[in-house]
């Protein structure tokens, strides 16, 4: 079977995706999506020379557009309730900048 | 007082519940008390629930039966006392919305989602939120956080997924209806796998607003029952416009209209690919060429129609849905809600070690074929052509449908397999082969139950698929079908009044 992605390019995939896969997972996860991307050959087979794509179904209806008044929403509290943690109104994060130091 | 392990209110009809509470011969009470009694023991075995709602339940009992002695019990929808439960991946106030991930497994619902509530709305007990795949990602509900749910037929196979946990509970008598979402067949592989009825209504049919999402071109809500009627009264109160989802459209149908008009002149498509297909099983083949013959014989024209491009849906599915998931799943960072690992000292290995916790394999897998199918270069190869092939499959629904009122198809290729018997993702992902392309197009979709299957004495189905925004089509279908095999009877484990062997 084609080699689609090594290790390193899933462990590149993870990164842009913010998930710290374990090394020991590394394997096979990059047998499993090896494996899938394999199954998508159908779609680069087809002749789709002028054919436009549709990005939504049901394309030839319309957005539904609202008047631009102003609604009761979520209050500070209610939009921090489920926060892992919170301070002073806001959301609480680490440091942005790496090490610690920042 | 009657007994409450003498009431069984599981085999009534909805419309029976609304009649029995108005004629005063029950009260909406004691059909919470006897649905929180028979879950608590029923699901035991099933493990449908992941949370349950008694609460919620006796307090909107309670206002439907004061509206009885008030005189006001007309004014109550028609769902009034109809025990009910949704899909953990709807938002409930007052209720985790855990989606089956640990990532969410301590997220207590923000608002209501526009569907529960005009189930709610519409009289309905809430009794409950029900189990599911990891995010909907998956065919078994075997990769929820939260353990398996057990198919009421058989406890030692799958009940499908994702929206297992809906399929189970209606299954098994605990509830007349719940909610499911579809994006590949997450409602109708379930409902076939346990013998019940399950409706992915056209997508722009009802409100996605508080559903957590996970392919947005693809999603659609739906319910589930046993029977077409409370099926069709379910999807009543469903649809419509919500300015808070823009891809809803209105919607003046009744749905119960045209249930006793029959098939006589209707065209029912039949797809020649799909009942040639391999991988579908002769017992599964064989329920749908039964049932095409028994609406043959009340009076439908049976007409041959062609998806030339239907076999690439699945190829097209997997590109377009693992992509628009990877979007929708980078808004659990960690800092708004969500698993946050803890003792980080910057955010980045904060928002690594939090997503890694936080989803299960199957979720990383999607996320990650995401992450590659939308990189550069990739992007050309994969994802354009895949809505161009998107494009093809859409004409074809749309030219097969200038030839037919309805398609009928098998659900899923198989019945319910068991626990850990397919652990291949491939080979998983097969169990949706008859119902990604619907989804890809948009069309409406739900399985109906055909009785037991000849070999494995396992519930059968089939499919039927409508027009766009002509829901109301595949009901008449699935109405003169429940007149050949009568409605979804609960698993006999759990019929008449018993809670599992």
């Amino acid at each position: 079977m084609t080699q689609h992605v090594t290790e390193r390019d899933v462990r590149r995939m993870a990164e842009y995706a913010r998930i710290g896969l374990a090394d020991d997972d590394l394997p096979q996860m990059t047998e499993d999506l090896n494996n899938i991307i394999e199954s998508l050959k159908p779609i680069t087979e087809y002749d789709l020379e002028g054919v436009e794509p549709t990005f939504h179904p049901i394309g030839d209806l319309s957005n539904v557009m609202r008047d631009d008044v102003e609604t009761p929403s979520f209050t500070q509290k209610e939009a921090l309730a489920n926060a892992p943690a919170a301070q002073d109104g806001s959301f609480l994060i680490p440091s942005i900048l790496g090490g610690g130091d920042a | 007082m009657r007994s409450m392990a003498a009431f069984d209110y599981s085999a009534l009809s909805v419309d029976a519940i609304r009649s029995g509470i108005a004629a005063k011969e029950f009260t909406a009470r004691e059909v919470a008390l006897a649905a929180i009694e028979r879950i608590g023991a029923a699901d035991a075995k099933v493990n449908a629930f992941l949370q349950t709602t008694p609460d919620m339940a006796l307090a909107a009992a309670d206002a439907l039966d004061s509206a009885v002695s008030s005189g006001t019990f007309d004014e109550m929808g028609p769902l009034a006392g109809v025990p009910v439960a949704f899909k953990d991946n709807m938002n409930l106030l007052g209720t985790r919305t855990t989606c089956g991930s640990r990532m969410l497994e301590n997220y207590d619902s923000a608002y209501t989602a526009t569907c529960v509530q005009r189930i709610v709305d519409a009289g309905g007990l809430p009794m409950g939120k029900l189990n599911m795949d990891e995010f909907a990602f998956g065919s078994s509900t075997e990769t929820s956080a939260f353990g398996t749910t057990k198919n009421p037929w058989d406890l030692e196979r799958v009940p499908g997924g994702s929206s297992g946990g809906s399929a189970a509970a209606v299954a098994s008598g605990m509830v007349h209806v719940t909610l499911g979402s579809d994006t590949g067949g997450s409602i109708r592989q379930p409902a076939s796998f346990c013998g019940v009825i399950g409706i992915k209504p056209t997508y722009g049919l009802v409100s996605r607003y508080g559903v957590v999402a996970f392919g947005s071109s693809l999603d659609q809500v739906g319910p589930f029952a046993r029977n077409v009627r409370d099926a069709a009264l379910a999807l009543n109160a469903l649809v419509g416009h919500d300015p808070l989802d823009c891809t809803s459209q209105p919607c003046e149908t009744d749905f119960t209209a045209n249930l006793d008009e029959g098939v006589a002149g209707m065209r029912i498509g039949v797809v020649p690919e799909f009942m040639t297909a391999p991988g579908l099983e002769p017992e599964v083949g064989e329920a749908v060429l039964a049932a095409i013959q028994k609406l043959a014989a009340q009076g439908a024209e049976i007409v041959e129609v062609e998806l030339p491009n239907a076999a690439a849906a699945m190829s097209a599915y997997y590109v377009i849905g693992p992509c628009e998931a990877f979007s929708n799943l980078s808004r659990f960072d960690s800092v708004r809600y969500g698993y946050r690992d803890p003792g980080h000292a910057d955010l980045g290995s904060q928002y690594e070690a939090s997503r890694a916790f936080g989803f299960g394999q199957e979720a990383q897998r999607r996320i990650l074929l995401g992450s590659y199918l939308l990189s550069a270069g990739v992007y050309d190869t994969y994802y354009y052509p895949a809505q161009q092939v998107r494009t093809l499959i859409t004409d074809d629904y749309r030219m097969a449908f200038g030839e037919c009122d309805c398609i009928l198809a098998p659900t899923s290729p198989r019945t319910a397999f068991k626990f850990g018997e397919i652990t291949d993702p491939n080979t998983m992902h097969l169990s949706d082969i008859f119902t990604i392309s619907i989804n890809i197009a948009g069309n409406g979709g739900m399985s109906v139950p055909l009785g037991l299957s000849a070999d494995s004495g396992l519930p059968a189905s089939a499919q039927l698929i409508c027009p766009w925004f002509k829901d109301e089509n595949m009901l008449r279908v699935a109405a003169a079908i429940e007149r050949e095999y009568g409605p979804a009877p609960i698993a006999p484990a759990f019929a008449d009044g018993k809670v599992g062997a």
